[in-house]
């Protein structure tokens, strides 16, 4: 078991290192942010004087050796808008918010989807699996990002302000770009339950325990989900990554203060210490959740522990 | 005998009476209206800035976060005339001197004295001078006072509150040009470095910052020793809220009371709300096309001069647009045409006559510049050349009205032969291409351009240098009477040359004027003496909100 | 499963019209896309007060028609939804079968940088990419292909993989035949079932993600029509041009969902153990 641990210590570690190392080459390649900080009447020598004080002349090699070296310490440089250390800006702006979306739309996206699931595969060809299986097409094929316009346009503008449609503060502010972002994910995993719990509903070890008069929700919770249970931590675990990247564009349609939004407004700026340190952060949390549900899995089934 | 009820009924009275007074006399009334000394203002902005050291860089949502921290000698009316700031007065003495009488007894938020050494260490750090001695760093700056006026010589103190400034040949707008910029605290800077003044920056304006949560808010608090009258509120906010209808969701739902960068359409419907009042100033951002007629030795252009030398063709392509429909139809009556170079609201302006729209007689210029055949498709030809303009379009950088005036322009130029291909880039990459000089031979931008400064020289000094900004450089007459403006010490004098040079400039017509914008702000009725002013910021000196 | 098919029947229905609009956009267009005209800014649908019949989906903030922009802007979203998904196909495909063919560290470099990939936030890696290669149709494809091509890679990988093993393929090796012949008989027509419902499900992926990056201002550019940057567009004006999104983000989730459904049923009818869910 460690072993297997280690080994995909080692794989997450090289996965972080390849994501960051591509990073560092692909925005370099995009230009420099010297000419965005000087005055609109500055000459070629004030945005070399610029490109000088930001370390940007050096031989790109030598950036890479120094960022690589720096890196591990946490310091990424400064935010060229900012001035400030990008690690710190990044993690400000990951924690509370990015965070607080993230885990309220995989809450929401989880927990809502066992009954929905459970309703659905129990009461199949039923009215409500009819309508939860519209209702599940219907979000999977929606853009997220329509749903929060949607959402907005209901919430806080025909009801008057029932919800604010922007900004961060108050549990209030959090719900509508909670719900745009686990729209889809719900309805996805609703699906996922509603079939693993019909195919474990099929199996032999049901019929025998129905045989046995075990009551109906023992059977459905106690054997039924628990067989459900392995594909469905795969795609949770899967989910919460997902919510990361889709919380980049709930993040901009609702001005949520989050990372996600951070980067996007990094990269036209071409702030290279920003993008670096935000996609870090992001790598590290997607590899770790990665890792987690790797454990999860060789936890609940020891077959996978062998390979 | 005096009965106890007696006594106890005077007592009463006597304790009413005083606790009356007491109470009317902490009721604060503004014309007459009462209002709450203890609010706090929540303004909703579209940006948070960057930074608050105003050395790095001033723009309009920049200036409006820092100079509520922090002051510059001159300050500024609604109308964009110059009043005295931290500097009482400012006049030369000679033609090579400017001398600023400093305002006595005014403090730093942290206690520090603000005097002539005060605006000698900022003076330094303009012109990047003896920062080894003060021992800080330097910033990236926005603005190189070294580069742009490098005929400043040197500067001293004459007494703790007269500063001289000495220049090598005449400088008549030097008064601008430094009492414009925010001043910062000497020792404070020198002691905690230029990190603090980003951190906790100490002016001696009438607010405090107190809180700042980056991309969300900033909290000020009133500076109870200001110099001049301390606001008439206790607290103020700037709520970021990026999206316009954000910002006049909150302002519907009374979460904030003012809200800025209206845009023009909603200011229609706004306006005609109960509880709501719009308010609107021309301002000095100036949004124009800027064309390539640089000689080919001057930027990246495999051997091509820039086609847009001719100004019969420029001038063709102003009269091309109709600039009162952009004004009427995409800002709904809030932008000003302009054709002169200079926007309306800075001193020195001289309003031109405007260009017509007049698209036969753009077409008979073209002709006169030798674009008279017009192939199958519409679009002008001379010499085996087409005219064609590659138009670099940072879309997204600059505000809707920016957006959707671009393309229409385009349509418009069209029609009178000209191909238009638009290439939407980011702003960062429009920098890029315009630093690095690989604007198209056939290219140009479009852009709008702001002022930190009061005069008009700031505008025009856009054709002199090469920078990234000018493609059409002066020719030599206009380069003459630009350096004329420069070296003319009497005022009115001045004044006259600066409308000479605006009137040929406009008949020159660098660019393709588009738009001077309006600033839009909404307020609640709460909110009284809200002047919008001509200049980037935002004032609160004397602003009041009603007792609810 | 006959319901199932019922609903697919029309699903490929729908999008065979969607698909018509899109080519015969310019008999069935009221309107040249692009034109604009200041003066006919931001007029209503035809069925609302101040609507013409001229403009029946209304027009948009420079007076450009929104059905035409709505016609054109499917050729945008189909064009860029198949094609990236064909690209990315091919070339999962290719390096999936070398890898796993192949083996050695051409499998396990191929295996990491689909990790790296992963571990981007699909969005981001899009963005950056953009803002490398600047905007446009081709450029567009481009980077919406290259996320893809990790899924059907793996899938193809471990077919590959297993047939390696087998006895046979040593022998065949041992007589000179050719690797692709062998490849062709033999992996593919076992991979073939669950590419296919990858794909159409990625197809749906794609388009959505098109619109995604239209939003943010890094799809087709101007004065092209595309339906995500319509979306973009339109979403300052939800209140007094609700016509603006409506439409696209309308047209969008019906192509999306007929798309979802075919896959669904290809799923059903191919190979249930495959991708569940996914």
């Amino acid at each position: 078991m460690s072993r297997f641990l280690v080994r995909r210590l080692i794989h997450g570690v090289v996965v972080v290192w390849g994501v960051v190392t591509v990073v560092f080459f692909l925005v370099r390649l995009t230009g420099d942010p010297a000419a965005f900080l000087v005055d609109q009447s500055a000459t070629r020598e004030e945005i070399e004087h610029t490109r000088r004080l930001l370390g940007l002349d050096r031989p790109l090699a030598e950036q890479y050796v120094a960022f690589l070296l720096a890196a591990p310490r946490g310091d990424f440089g400064n935010s060229i808008r900012d001035k400030r250390p990008a690690m710190r800006l990044v993690l400000e702006h990951f924690w509370p918010a990015t965070v607080e979306l993230a885990v309220a739309a995989a809450l929401l996206s989880t927990v809502l989807a066992v009954p929905l699931g459970v309703l659905s595969a129990t009461h199949k060809d039923g009215v409500a699996d009819h309508l939860s299986r519209l209702g599940s097409l219907l979000l999977q094929s929606m853009p997220g990002f329509w749903l929060g316009l949607l959402l907005i346009l209901l919430f806080a503008v025909e009801l008057r302000g029932l919800l604010p449609a922007y900004g961060f503060g108050t549990w209030r502010h959090l719900v509508l770009p909670a719900v745009a972002l686990a729209a889809a994910p719900l309805a996805q995993n609703a699906r996922l339950v509603r079939a693993g719990m019909l195919e474990a509903l099929q199996q032999d070890f049901v019929r025998t325990a129905r045989a046995k008069g075990v009551p109906e929700r023992a059977v459905l919770y106690r054997h039924a989900f628990k067989n459900a249970a392995i594909p469905f931590i795969t795609v949770t675990g899967l989910s919460l990554g997902f919510m990361l990247s889709g919380a980049i564009i709930i993040e901009t349609v609702f001005a949520w203060p989050g990372l996600g939004r951070l980067i996007v407004q990094a990269v036209p700026g071409r702030d290279f210490p920003v993008i670096q340190a935000g996609v870090f952060v992001f790598a590290l949390i997607f590899v770790a959740l990665n890792l987690l549900v790797d454990l999860l899995y060789a936890v609940v089934d020891p077959r996978v522990r062998l390979s | 005998m005096r009965s106890a009820r007696g006594v106890m009924s005077w007592w009463w009275m006597a304790a009413l009476i005083v606790g009356f007074a007491a109470a009317t006399a902490d009721a604060q009334t503004v014309d007459g209206v009462a209002v709450d000394a203890e609010a706090e203002l929540v303004v909703a902005v579209p940006d948070d800035t960057n930074n608050m050291d105003p050395r790095i860089g001033m723009g309009s949502t920049r200036s409006a976060y820092i100079r509520q921290v922090f002051e510059s000698l001159v300050d500024v009316d609604a109308q964009g005339k110059p009043l005295p700031g931290l500097a009482l007065s400012w006049k030369p003495v000679g033609d090579l001197t400017w001398e600023f009488t400093l305002r006595r007894g005014v403090t730093f938020h942290n206690g520090e004295a603000f005097n002539a050494d005060t605006v000698l260490f900022n003076l330094d750090r303009m012109f990047r001078k003896n920062l080894d001695r003060w021992g800080i760093k330097d910033v990236t700056a926005a603005t190189s006072f070294e580069k742009v006026y490098p005929t400043v010589s040197r500067w001293e103190k004459s007494g703790d509150y007269t500063v001289r400034i000495h220049t090598s040949e005449p400088l008549p707008n030097l008064w601008d040009a430094i009492g414009r910029e925010p001043l910062v605290p000497r020792e404070y800077t020198v002691k905690n470095g230029i990190e603090a003044l980003n951190e906790r920056p100490v002016g001696t304006g009438p607010w405090k910052m107190v809180v700042w949560k980056r991309n969300d808010s900033m909290r000020f608090e009133r500076n109870e020793s200001y110099w001049g009258s301390p606001p008439l509120f206790k607290r103020l906010r700037f709520q970021v809220i990026p999206e316009a209808g954000g910002r006049l969701a909150a302002l519907r739902a009374g979460q904030v009371a003012l809200v800025d960068a209206v845009p023009p359409l909603d200011a229609g419907v706004l306006g005609r709300e109960a509880g709501i009042k719009v308010v609107s100033s021309p301002q000095k951002l100036y949004c124009r096309i800027y064309l390539n007629a640089r000689p080919k030795d001057k930027f990246d252009s495999g051997g091509k001069d820039g086609l847009f030398g001719d100004s019969r063709v420029r001038l063709a392509l102003n009269l091309a647009v109709n600039k009162e429909g952009i004004v009427q139809k995409i800002f709904h009556g809030y932008a000003q045409a302009n054709a002169s170079p200079v926007a309306s609201v800075a001193y020195g302006y001289a309003a031109q006559e405007p260009y017509a729209y007049d698209v036969k007689r753009a077409r008979a210029l073209l002709a006169e510049a030798g674009w008279k055949d017009a192939g199958p498709d519409g679009v002008l030809r001379k010499d085996g050349e087409t005219l064609t303009l590659q138009l670099l379009f940072p879309a997204k950088h600059y505000g809707q009205g920016f957006d959707e005036t671009t393309p229409a322009v385009a349509e418009m130029l069209k029609a009178v032969g000209v191909q238009v291909v638009i290439k939407t880039i980011d702003y960062g990459s429009l920098l890029q291409t315009v630093t690095k000089g690989t604007l198209p031979y056939n290219g140009g931008f479009s852009a709008c351009r702001t002022s930190n400064n009061l005069d008009a020289d700031d505008y025009l000094r856009d054709w002199t240098a090469i920078t990234l900004i000018n493609w059409v450089p002066y020719p030599p007459e206009l380069a003459e009477l630009y350096r004329a403006t420069r070296r003319e010490v009497d005022p009115q004098k001045r004044l006259k040359l600066l409308a000479d040079l605006q009137r040929r400039v406009r008949d020159w017509a660098p660019v393709v004027s588009l738009y001077q914008e309006v600033k839009i702000y909404a307020a609640s009725a709460r909110v009284l003496h809200f002047v919008p002013l001509t200049d980037l910021h935002m004032d609160f000196r004397g602003v009041a909100l009603r007792k609810p | 499963m006959r319901r199932g098919a019922g609903a697919a029947l029309g699903s490929l229905l729908v999008l065979g019209l969607v698909a018509a609009a899109a080519i015969f956009a310019p008999l069935l267009a009221p309107a040249d896309p692009i034109t604009n005209d200041l003066l006919e800014r931001l007029t209503p649908p035809m069925w609302s007060a101040g609507g013409s019949a001229a403009h029946p989906l209304g027009t948009d903030t420079l007076g450009r028609d929104v059905l035409s922009r709505l016609l054109y802007g499917a050729r945008v979203s189909l064009v860029v939804g198949f094609v990236a998904v064909i690209v990315s196909g091919a070339v999962g495909v290719l390096l999936g079968v070398l890898g796993g063919f192949y083996g050695g560290w051409l499998d396990d470099v191929l295996m990491r940088a689909g990790d790296v990939q992963l571990a981007f936030p699909v969005l981001l890696l899009g963005v950056a990419m953009l803002s490398v290669l600047g905007p446009g149709l081709g450029n567009l494809v481009l980077v919406l292909a290259l996320s893809g091509w990790i899924t059907y890679a793996r899938i193809v990988r471990g077919e590959t993989l297993s047939l390696r093993q087998r006895e046979f393929v040593e022998a065949a090796r041992a007589l000179g035949a050719l690797d692709g012949r062998l490849i062709w008989r033999h992996v593919l027509p076992n991979v073939w079932a669950p590419i296919a419902v990858v794909a159409t499900f990625s197809v749906a992926r794609t388009i959505i993600a098109e619109a995604s990056l239209s939003f943010l201002g890094l799809g087709v550019p101007a004065p092209t029509p595309s339906w995500g940057a319509m979306l973009d567009e339109g979403r300052n004006y939800i209140t007094t041009g609700w016509w603006l999104a409506l439409f696209p983000g309308t047209a969008i989730l019906i192509v999306v969902l007929v798309i979802n459904l075919i896959g669904d049923w290809l799923r059903d009818v191919l190979d249930p153990r495959v991708e569940r869910g996914l």
